[in-house]
């Protein structure tokens, strides 16, 4: 619809229009939008928690134990969000709590985007054996269910926050390198490339800035919905006892210190559940905006 | 057709070369020795050491120990878990079947729900109905399934007392268990009530592991369903004067299957690996929680051919799928692709 009008102004307002154009799709979508107004604030309490919390996330108030929440009865102003059995202020482990979805989303991200990337580039640019052994081997990871390859590398690795987010990340990366190989070897039929190459240009340029700026589309839809799912498999992992390790507030963590208490007092496990839900299905409404604004191609959401 | 298949398996010789390679260094690269790691708190004299270290074969250089493994594999010798002393594979085949009977009624009723909600938010593009199912949907999606499962318990079980919390069938029934699965040995058993109590026990974590699938299902369908009632064909045979169901249902959601197909074989592994946590959270005796209990207790011939078989029901699934295309739509099988 504007590509013509892109094309003919100078490069930078170019950029402005595209970004433009993409804001404009992206709010198109109404599920998009409230799920990056969420993520904001979300990000905020992570960025704030140390001047916002009200409580140190970890110390143990002895005198007010398992306190419900302000709206239910017996709550009170003091604890917003009541307190947990050993008496440590929920509100501030769950703004603290925060900053581990993010931190988690982030490395395993990184870590996937860097070496999926890198490796499907390798497999794209060097057929036969090299691509070979690549591929088979990301058929190998993907063979095993995730979250028992991801539960099975903990238990080598010992159990961490660390080492669950480097689990996740290796159990992820397949779907990066097959993501970035297919995409690759479809853009290296095209006609730029040839002529890229016909000018002489290295394997590196023609890896880095020929081709694979024009794989990011799909790849940063795939980064957030990854981003969502490692959330929640970290979660699970925390829940399971081979995540984060008490005192740390993960909010799987959390949810794992409140299961004994499910039946007496519900809100311990209802917070940090709710928590999980509303963080992993903003990126995922975010994730499909995202796809709608960048892949016209894949529209699912608009009517 | 056979040609294909035989492409198919052949790729796969490598890729279980490589799973067999995984499973057997998982145990060697544990930090600290595999003997004194699974002897835990009591200690073993040093000729119960180096009995045990000839036993599990950890003194042979580690490619003997690999060859050792592999012929030990190919004639079906898993090894023995620590714990029970019964050979692994003993104690799959014993409890697959629960995992199959969760699995499947998962499936089942994530199908069920989830392709019907798709076809119906496609059809009615747009619509309340539409926004309504897909929010209900993404919502499913995002659901973290441990909380999920332990809601269910909360409220179906807790709170209105309709259904028991763990198990596969109540502690009263006693009878014999012929095939595995709990549904069909109570049914045989005539025992008034056992096969009710099955029921009643596998209806919720059925519903708990079954909710991501049907969310991803509901998801699927749609898009593959608008992206078919799009096409020239849709609107020749609505222009035939068809009716709207056989359009639908006959036309468009023929042509649809292909991505649908996709994501259900995509979803065994889904729900093997959903199955880790909802067996653990409803006490469920299936392979799930088997692995989970091996890793905690560091039963590594447990943990390592539990690995190699179920990586053999996720690839032997995928290939079905794979033929599965074939027979839905035969250009794929003719491409070679």
């Amino acid at each position: 619809m504007s590509g013509e009008a892109i094309n003919n102004q100078p490069k930078q307002s170019a950029l402005m229009a595209v970004l433009a154009s993409f804001w404009f799709e992206f709010r198109q979508n109404r599920g998009a939008f409230y799920g990056l107004i969420f993520m904001s604030i979300l990000l905020i309490c992570a960025f704030l928690a140390d001047f916002i919390s009200p409580y140190s996330p970890i110390e143990q108030y002895r005198d007010a134990l398992k306190l419900p929440p302000v709206w239910v009865d017996g709550g009170t102003w003091a604890h917003i969000f009541g307190t947990d059995a050993l008496g440590r202020d929920m509100l501030s482990r769950m703004i603290y709590g925060s900053r581990f979805s993010f931190y988690i989303g982030v490395i395993v991200i990184c870590i996937c985007l860097t070496v999926g990337v890198m490796l499907g580039l390798i497999a794209a640019f060097n057929k036969g054996f090299i691509e070979n052994c690549i591929m088979r081997l990301m058929d190998i990871i993907l063979a095993f269910p995730s979250l028992l390859m991801a539960l099975a590398l903990v238990a080598i690795l010992g159990p961490s926050l660390l080492n669950a987010m480097i689990a996740i990340a290796v159990v992820y990366i397949p779907h990066f390198v097959r993501l970035t190989r297919a995409q690759a070897l479809s853009e290296l039929g095209k006609d730029y490339v040839s002529s890229s190459k016909t000018m002489g240009a290295s394997q590196a340029r023609l890896m880095f800035i020929n081709v694979l700026p024009n794989c990011m589309a799909p790849l940063i839809v795939q980064a957030t919905m990854s981003f969502s799912s490692a959330i929640l498999d970290a979660a699970a992992l925390g829940f399971l006892g081979m995540g984060a390790q008490a005192p740390t507030p993960e909010w799987g963590t959390m949810l794992a210190d409140a299961r004994q208490y499910i039946q007496s007092d519900p809100w311990m496990m209802g917070i940090p559940g709710l928590a999980i839900l509303f963080t992993v299905l903003s990126i995922n409404l975010i994730g499909d905006g995202l796809r709608d604004a960048l892949d016209p191609k894949m529209k699912t959401s608009k009517t | 057709m056979f040609s294909f298949l035989f492409r198919r398996l052949l790729v796969l010789i490598p890729t279980y070369i490589g799973i067999t390679l995984t499973a057997f260094v998982f145990i060697r690269v544990i930090p600290g020795d595999p003997i004194l790691v699974m002897s835990g708190e009591r200690s073993p004299s040093p000729e119960k050491y180096a009995e045990l270290m000839h036993a599990f074969g950890f003194d042979q250089p580690l490619y003997v120990q690999y060859f050792e493994y592999v012929k030990d594999l190919l004639q079906g010798d898993f090894g023995k878990s620590i714990v029970t002393g019964r050979p692994v594979l003993e104690e799959f085949f014993e409890l697959f079947p629960a995992t199959v009977e969760l699995a499947a009624f998962a499936l089942f009723f994530a199908l069920l729900i989830g392709i019907p909600a798709g076809i119906i938010a496609a059809v009615k593009r747009g619509t309340f109905y539409d926004h309504t199912l897909m929010t209900i949907s993404l919502t499913g999606f995002s659901m973290p399934l441990f909380w999920w499962a332990l809601l269910l318990i909360v409220f179906f079980s807790g709170y209105l007392g309709w259904t028991p919390v763990s198990g596969r069938i109540s502690a009263l029934y006693f009878f014999d268990t012929p095939t595995g699965f709990m549904l069909i040995d109570s049914w045989l058993s005539n025992e008034e009530g056992a096969f009710k109590s099955a029921v009643m026990h596998l209806i919720l974590p059925a519903v708990a592991l079954g909710t991501i699938p049907m969310a991803t299902f509901a998801r699927q369908s749609r898009s593959a369903m608008l992206e078919t009632l799009g096409e020239d064909f849709i609107k020749t045979a609505r222009a035939k004067g068809l009716s709207p169901f056989k359009v639908t249902v006959v036309h468009a959601f023929r042509n649809a299957l292909i991505p649908i197909v996709t994501v259900i074989g995509l979803s065994v592994g889904v729900l093997l690996g959903g199955a880790i946590l909802t067996e653990t959270i409803f006490s469920w005796p299936g392979i799930g929680k088997w692995m989970v209990d091996s890793i905690f207790r560091r039963d590594y011939p447990v943990v390592q051919g539990g690995l190699i078989l179920i990586a053999t029901i996720v690839i032997m699934v995928n290939l079905t799928v794979d033929v599965l295309y074939g027979i839905i739509d035969p250009r794929i099988s003719k491409k070679g692709h």
